[in-house]
């Protein structure tokens, strides 16, 4: 697999949102790349700045959003990059460099004909007034060479690959005539008939339930199998993670805390965000007292922790994670391409050892880390 | 489950309303202060002549028997049930009485005159939406700059200006001032003199002067149309906006825009088709401000029209003109509200036909 070339490079993305009560920094230095064939995931929170991340990928941030910094590298083409900072720091404009792609090539190369996106509400992706068919078709002639008669075809035959049942029948009935997995399928098959080179699947199984949500999974296995599609797989949900993905960057605040295999992910896990995410997913042999949910709720990023933003709520957090930030390293006992973001690992050598635990830490209580974490984060 | 069976379905429903228009009709002219017959015959009337006008016109029998007679009379179907008035001619299937003011049927008088507000409303709306409907959409494709300022600055005058007042200063300025424009007399294309029948039908000169009736017509109308159209046109321009801007925020759009649409496909199609369901109903509603601004402009405008009609009814207290006029508009707005209904299941798949759906 490591061997196949890598077809999306994410560099150091940044992307700001800048409302009234001031700068959301929802994607903050995250590097991440995709390659051939080959299923990416993208975990964390609500909130984490995933599906901000893969819009800015696409360049679909809307205002007041707007991707700030870093580079998005696509086969041979810059989606989107800027001049080199200036002595003008921080807060200069820089200008975007000239080989990054218009606005105009965005939308004709890129969009739906190279990375094609799957959103996340099956619900409210489909327009209401128009049939299910006639949505594919566009898409289709839009973005493939084909003429409206092929490309019907086309729509007729993805259709009955993601599994509609009497697609002939269905193909000129409307979104509402479709159940929530239904559409779903069409969404998937909307992004794989344009058959684009990469996928973005932004939850596309959140909203379903979890039947429908595995017959999904499967498809997509299946499909991928097939179309040899690569993706990125944006969820917030580590069972889906085991089942689908290859690789995986988990996200905390807007930005990437571990990245590893799937497989290096569960069983050689870094990082103790990573670790509380798998040990609050309910699992058949743990009684629901059991479970161990994260503690706290993640803080703003308008205003992000100091150091390691996750030390507010990190039960291994020691003073220096609040002083000093670290960033994505190759662990120094992982394996290949196992980066992680704390200095827990021997990689750092930022004193962690020697470093006290947070004061609250030591009284231990869940009253005294909250009081703690809203210390902390001021 | 079919559009048809649809508008069958709605039509049918529409005949209770119509007899409750017809009842509510009925008894509020009637309890409306003061007396036709006193109206007509002025301060100090003989006994004797009061007598016979009311009798003529049926006012002295009693409030029921009216009431039902005029139902009988008004339904084109259902025979008369009791005996009907004496002045009773039925002309048009539909007999709303003759009018005691005009002493002619109602019926006739308002075949006469529904043509030219319809043509004043027709037009009105027409010249609401045509500029309406694009404004509304560059307003909300420009959002918050300049264009978008202008275009709502525009319609908060134009839904706060009363149309008389327009139509005067409309009348001051290009009738008056720079003459351009006939400020009275609007006249119907089929009621000018028609061209000499010597001139044939394939002459130069006959189609001469069609086309001259037609540029009079034309320049009589274009006032009263900006004067009844405008408060219509801001009501418009306002919905059409934020119909926009809420469709460009959903989902389906952001995924259009993800797969590649472009932006003037993304508006004229996926935002501008199910935008049209809350303008279509405003529309449909605004069908009754623009009957009241019917009244007014006809008055400005000295225009012969239905609002005139109903004007004069009301000024005369003349019963029958007052209910077949109010009537007649009270069907035209059903059948606006069927109309939108219709539209509405046209536009958007979502609303069923009442029918259980599989």
């Amino acid at each position: 697999m490591s061997t196949r070339e890598t077809i999306l490079e994410v560099e150091n993305l940044k992307t700001k949102f800048f409302t009234e009560e001031g700068v959301v920094r929802a994607v903050d230095g995250v590097s991440f790349d995709v390659r051939q064939g080959e299923i990416v995931g993208l975990v964390g929170e609500s909130g984490a700045g995933k599906s901000v991340a893969v819009q800015s990928i696409m360049r679909l941030v809307e205002e007041p959003g707007a991707v700030v910094g870093g580079e998005v590298r696509f086969k041979d083409r810059l989606l989107f990059g800027l001049e080199d900072e200036t002595a003008g720091g921080e807060g200069a404009e820089r200008r975007e460099r000239d080989e990054m792609l218009t606005d105009e090539e965005m939308r004709q190369d890129i969009r739906g004909r190279e990375i094609a996106i799957i959103f996340q509400d099956p619900m409210e992706s489909l327009n209401p007034v128009y049939t299910v068919g006639s949505q594919i078709e566009e898409f289709i002639e839009l973005n493939r060479d084909v003429t409206g008669e092929e490309a019907r075809e086309i729509a007729i035959e993805t259709l009955r690959d993601v599994g509609i049942p009497e697609v002939e029948a269905r193909y000129d009935d409307y979104p509402n005539q479709f159940s929530g997995g239904m559409r779903q399928r069409v969404l998937i098959a909307m992004a794989l008939a344009c058959e684009p080179s990469l996928i973005i699947a932004d939850e596309p199984t959140t909203a379903l339930d979890v039947t429908v949500e595995a017959q999904i999974l499967d498809l997509v296995d299946d499909l991928q199998d097939r179309y040899d599609t690569s993706f990125v797989w944006v969820t917030h949900d580590m069972g889906v993670v085991a089942e689908v993905c290859d690789r995986v960057n988990v996200m905390y605040l807007g930005e990437v805390v571990e990245q590893a295999t799937a497989n290096d992910l569960f069983h050689e896990t870094k990082h103790p965000y990573t670790r509380s995410l798998l040990d609050s997913l309910p699992r058949p042999d743990r009684t629901v007292e059991e479970l161990d949910p994260i503690e706290g709720v993640m803080p703003e990023a308008i205003n992000p922790p100091s150091g390691c933003r996750f030390h507010t709520r990190c039960p291994e957090a020691r003073e220096v994670c609040a002083a000093v930030e670290p960033d994505a390293r190759q662990s120094a006992d992982g394996a290949d391409d196992h980066r992680v973001a704390c200095f827990i690992d021997d990689a750092f050598d930022v004193g962690y050892e020697e470093s006290l635990p947070i004061e609250s830490e030591t009284g231990g209580g869940f009253e005294a880390s909250l009081t703690s974490g809203e210390g902390e984060s001021r | 489950m079919g559009l048809l069976r649809y508008t069958v379905r709605r039509l049918l429903q529409a005949i209770p309303v119509m007899i409750g228009i017809v009842t509510i009709t009925f008894f509020l002219s009637n309890a409306v202060p003061g007396d036709p017959v006193d109206v007509m015959l002025g301060p100090s009337p003989a006994q004797r002549q009061e007598a016979a006008i009311r009798a003529k016109f049926g006012l002295d029998k009693p409030l029921w028997l009216r009431y039902i007679n005029y139902l009988g009379d008004v339904s084109p179907i259902w025979l008369s049930t009791v005996d009907s008035f004496p002045y009773v001619a039925p002309e048009y299937g539909i007999d709303f009485g003759r009018s005691i003011n005009y002493g002619t049927p109602v019926s006739r008088k308002i075949k006469e005159r529904l043509p030219v507000t319809l043509l004043l409303m027709g037009s009105a709306f027409t010249f609401a939406l045509v500029t309406a409907v694009p404004l509304g959409v560059i307003s909300a494709h420009r959002r918050n700059q300049p264009t978008d300022h202008v275009s709502r600055i525009v319609a908060l005058i134009g839904v706060s200006t009363p149309s008389f007042w327009i139509g005067l200063q409309l009348i001051i300025i290009f009738a008056f001032e720079l003459s351009l424009l006939p400020s009275n007399s609007l006249v119907m294309p089929w009621n000018l003199p028609p061209p000499a029948a010597e001139a044939g039908l394939l002459s130069v000169e006959f189609w001469g002067i069609v086309a001259a009736h037609q540029v009079t017509v034309v320049k009589h109308l274009i006032l009263p149309t900006i004067t009844l159209g405008t408060l219509q046109m801001a009501a418009i321009t306002r919905i059409e906006r934020s119909a926009m801007l809420e469709q460009l925020s959903q989902e389906y759009v952001r995924l259009a825009r993800a797969y590649g649409v472009s932006d003037s496909k993304i508006l004229r199609k996926h935002a501008f088709r199910p935008a049209q369901l809350p303008v279509i109903t405003i529309v449909g509603l605004n069908l009754t401000t623009a009957f009241g601004g019917a009244v007014l402009t006809e008055t400005v405008f000295e225009i012969n029209g239905m609002g005139r009609l109903i004007l004069q009814g009301v000024l005369t207290i003349d019963y029958p003109l007052i209910m077949g006029t109010t009537v007649v508009f009270g069907v035209m707005f059903v059948i606006g509200v069927i109309l939108t209904d219709i539209s509405y299941a046209y536009i958007d798949p979502r609303v069923s036909y009442g029918d259980q759906e599989a």
